[in-house]
């Protein structure tokens, strides 16, 4: 096992040695990291029971181990997997940054990253952990800084800045588990005797640390703005995966605390937020690399609703609801970390050919782009969880346990659970209205700018394939929803002790694939029976009420979401400028959304930060003797502290 | 054998729809003091659609060809999902379930909207802004009403929650069930998109709009699809607010036909009583009544009572 580590470090190591031929740094950089992440999805599947650990040699500070049990090798799959599709797509993709950027650097960064994430999940004592968390963060935001431009500082400040919000609450919270725990190693920490207010302190104080990291709701901002600013296939690895360690390493710490049912209603009322105003933004944003990234948030909700039924069978001692809640939550992490990272490799696609991320400028690209579309086809109705994708089986298990947690007597968990529902079900109409906008906007029609259309071209075969390859995952996991419950139900039965499960009463996927392909027969044979015309179609201009046609006449992505707008303008906030000089010139039609809770919590913060920053600037004024002073007051008030205290 | 009636529940619905949907245009046509088609008219309007020639936009791509047969699958998959022939020992038992048919519409949706992206027809796209917003506003309702069966039924299996209610285990004693009935005929009446919220077969940039480019076979097929939806969206609220039945399965079809006729039919009462709602304004303001009726059944089952 240690093997995979240490390829993936070498290939970070050499194609950075190469930096003076990038191209080849690069093919090297990436056909390595796929063939090791190939050979290790290979590797974490096959010994998906089994516990493996191993210590690293040599004088550290500590002495680090690392251990794998059930849950780190399915995320380790996830994670290769994941990374096997990315980096055979990077292999082209990342020529087009070839001119920004040195792509050794970037191949290397790239392994690093994946190997950061791998060795976090691997982890086993606090100091390694706090240290590999770190790395991650920071390698995450160095390939976000790849795409340099306009307000990419700004962007990824953003993204460090709520990093380490979260990686502070974590320290916290991992400092004082390991104090009452007595020991650094995370095998110690299950048995923890701790009162009440602390065990509640240490669960949001995880909350925030990890939730921030996965874009759960108020912590949300950041996703828009690292993913729009980095490279797609960046932003693939960062959505896909990323993300999805942070989840995991949730799931294990907050295993450690003893469980009480008000986890599960934290856990709720976050996940029910984070799937409304997540979706929300999707559907009304204009980019379409925003939307996917908007969503995200939507998709962290439903894994964090899973969660929240998980967590609240435990504490109620509902071992059902806990193992159901877990299996859904760890179905909808594999089929978002499959259909996300496709859905941003896609967008990668779109804007390799275009060179914008405007959806009012694009539009008629499935002629150009015919597999892309496809592909994208067949990932928004997955995002969208229509049957009968991978989107509908894990959305299905997680209504199933809403169901299960809302018939508990309790007036507050029916509250929450039967909330929940709610923003699922709202949030898929969202996600329905947001992702037929994007496929509509950016595919069918007619262009509505001819600029960025003449020079669009199908992306080469090597970058189609790993997004075929996730195709089929897409909609593999869908059909065959009963073996991956049978594969996700052992690993959650691994660490949640004593309880039986079956799905007696689950839906039989394959019987919703056969009736809807029964259906669709029907009108086929209708029609041949009532011997239906079957000349040839003329093809004529688009009906435009006897006006000449204009490509600009088509609905827009902007005007498609004109009703929702006004109708939730309590919330969504957006100002429009209509600029018209003159009879005979155009209208220039400007709209900015606002993500309200950026204007109502964050720009404050930032405001009050900036306030401090430039008051405290007065210290700081470059004179040697002032800070000489400023030592020698120091070195005073230590003297008098040690003189009292010590 | 259950494959045989399954596909005669089906069979039956196609031939059955626009029977219904001529007499409802008979009944409309006096009501608005015309002598109106025939009531085969509809019949015929779809011989006749079936043996035009077709034109289609420029703009056109695969979605055009593949729209009316996925939106006819996922119509008649919608239908057939409904426990009419059928009960909760069979092998489709499986299949029938609430979030399947929620689930199905939302599929129709999609295919619905894109195909209007794609004629890029002007119409054809506030028609598929306006379908995505109604979708907002009901899906929402319909949840809120469905909570409470499925809660208090305890399964989101269809075929299991009609015979708790046939047994009498659960039913109309209990008033959030009760309630949330009443929200629920009204949801699924703006779902099979009549006046006042929709107008099926005027003005070009409501429902029928996305449609503007469709012509020929695909129309036809398109307008079988959408009377099963309607079809599907009264049985929904039959099916689990008044799961009437009989042991054999040809004489439960009969009935359920008959009661889905009757709604369908007299529908048009309210249908001819008012103007169509903008979608501002109007819209917002009464669909905030079944969300509340909606709510106050959520309440009841949340304290429950």
């Amino acid at each position: 096992m240690q093997s995979i580590y240490i390829l993936f470090l070498l290939t970070s190591l050499l194609s950075l040695l190469l930096y003076k031929k990038p191209l080849f740094a690069q093919k090297i950089g990436f056909g390595l990291a796929c063939l090791i992440s190939l050979y290790a999805a290979v590797f974490f599947f096959s010994n998906l029971h089994e516990t493996l650990m191993w210590k690293l040699p040599g004088n550290f500070i500590t002495a680090p181990t690392f251990r794998l049990d059930s849950l780190g090798m399915f995320f380790s799959f996830l994670i290769s997997l994941i990374a096997f599709a990315v980096s055979l797509y990077s292999f082209e993709y990342v020529k087009f940054y070839e001119k920004k950027a040195n792509l050794a650097v970037f191949a290397s960064l790239f392994n690093a990253f994946i190997l950061s994430m791998l060795l976090v999940v691997a982890s086993d004592g606090v100091f390694s952990f706090m240290l590999l968390w770190e790395i991650m963060t920071l390698l995450s935001a160095l390939l976000i800084l790849f795409n340099d431009g306009k307000g990419a500082a700004k962007n990824v400040m953003v993204y460090l800045g709520i990093a380490q919000i979260g990686a502070f609450c974590l320290m916290v919270a991992l400092l004082i588990m390991a104090s009452f725990a007595g020991s650094f190693e995370f095998s110690a920490f299950s048995k923890l005797n701790i009162s009440f207010g602390m065990n509640l302190t240490l669960f949001v104080l995880l909350l925030i640390g990890f939730g921030s990291k996965a874009g759960m709701f108020p912590f949300h901002v950041w996703l828009p703005m690292a993913y729009c600013q980095s490279p797609s296939n960046a932003s693939a690895l960062m959505s896909g995966v990323m993300i999805k360690v942070a989840l995991f390493a949730f799931i294990k710490f907050a295993l450690f605390l003893p469980q009480t049912v008000q986890f599960g209603y934290i856990l709720l009322f976050f996940g029910t937020l984070s799937c409304v105003f997540g979706v929300l933004y999707a559907v009304v944003s204009n980019d379409y690399k925003a939307s996917i990234a908007y969503s995200s948030c939507e998709n962290v909700g439903i894994i964090f609703l899973g969660l929240g039924a998980a967590f609240y069978g435990l504490g109620a001692h509902i071992p059902s609801l806990a193992v159901l809640g877990f299996i859904a939550a760890l179905f909808h992490i594999v089929n978002h970390a499959v259909f996300k990272s496709l859905l941003f490799m896609l967008s990668g696609n779109i804007f390799t050919a275009t060179l914008t991320r405007d959806m009012d400028a694009l539009g008629g690209l499935h002629k150009k782009m015919p597999i892309t579309s496809v592909i994208f086809f067949v990932a928004a109705l997955s995002i969208c969880a229509l049957p009968p994708l991978n989107g509908f089986a894990s959305e299905w298990v997680t209504y199933k346990a809403m169901l299960l947690g809302g018939m508990e007597p309790s007036v507050m968990s029916r509250f929450l659970f039967v909330l929940a529902v709610i923003a699922l079900a709202v949030g898929g109409a969202l996600a329905v209205m947001a992702f037929s906008k994007v496929y509509g906007a950016v595919f069918l029609g007619l262009p509505r700018d001819e600029k960025s259309y003449e020079n669009a071209q199908e992306v080469s075969n090597i970058m189609l394939t790993p997004l075929w390859i996730l195709a089929t995952f897409c909609v593999g996991l869908g059909i065959f929803m009963g073996d991956v419950i049978d594969v996700l139900s052992k690993i959650v039965l691994s660490f949640i002790p004593a309880t039986s499960f079956n799905q007696n009463e689950f839906i039989s996927m394959p019987m919703v694939i056969l009736v809807m392909l029964l259906c669709a027969i029907v009108p086929f044979v209708l029609l041949y029976l009532l011997k239906s015309n079957n000349k040839t179609v003329r093809i004529t201009d688009p009906w435009a009420c006897g006006f000449i046609y204009n490509n600009n006449m088509q609905i827009g992505s902007n005007s498609f979401t004109g009703d929702i707008r006004r109708a939730l303008s309590f919330i969504l906030r957006y100002e429009s400028e209509i600029t018209i000089d003159g009879y005979f010139s155009k209208a220039v039609y400007k709209r900015k959304i606002h993500d309200f809770f950026w204007d109502k919590l964050y720009e404050p913060i930032i405001r009050l930060v900036m306030l401090i920053a430039d008051k405290i600037g007065i210290f700081q004024n470059g004179r040697t003797n002032f800070y000489a002073g400023y030592i020698l007051v120091y070195l005073c008030m230590v003297l008098i502290f040690a003189y009292y205290y010590l | 054998m259950s494959y045989f009636y399954l596909f005669l529940q089906l069979i039956s619905a196609i031939l059955v729809a626009p029977l219904f949907d001529g007499i409802a245009r008979k009944l409309r046509a006096k009501y608005q003091s015309r002598i109106g088609p025939s009531i085969f008219q509809t019949y015929r309007d779809l011989y006749k659609l079936l043996k035009r020639g077709r034109t289609k936009s420029h703009s056109t791509s695969f979605i055009y060809q593949i729209a009316p047969y996925l939106m006819f699958a996922t119509t008649a998959a919608m239908f057939c999902a409904l426990p009419i022939t059928y009960e909760s020992y069979s092998i489709f038992a499986r299949f029938s379930d609430i979030f399947v048919i929620i689930y199905l519409g939302a599929l129709f949706r999609f295919t619905f909207i894109i195909s209007g992206f794609d004629t890029a027809n002007p119409f054809a796209g506030v028609g598929s802004s306006r379908e995505a917003t109604i979708g907002f506003y009901s899906e929402a309702v319909a949840i809120c009403c469905l909570i409470v069966v499925m809660l208090g039924a305890g399964s989101s299996n269809i075929p299991l929650i009609a015979a708790i209610i046939r047994d009498g285990n659960y039913g109309y004693f209990v008033p959030s069930y009760a309630i949330a009935s009443t929200a629920f005929l009204w949801v699924m009446y703006v779902e099979t998109g009549r006046k006042p919220y929709d107008l099926a077969e005027a003005e070009q940039e409501l429902q029928e709009g996305v449609l503007g480019e469709y012509c020929g076979k695909d129309l036809a097929i398109i307008d079988v699809a959408l009377m099963l939806k309607q079809f599907s969206m009264l049985g929904f609220f039959l099916i689990l607010f008044e799961p009437w039945h009989f042991n054999n399965p040809i004489l439960s079809l009969l009935l359920f036909l008959a009661e889905i006729g009757f709604l369908y039919v007299f529908a048009i009462f309210i249908d001819n009583f008012g103007p169509r709602f903008t979608m501002g304004k109007w819209m917002k303001l009464t669909m905030l009544f079944p969300l509340s009726i909606a709510s106050i059944a959520l309440m009841l089952y949340i304290i429950g009572v």
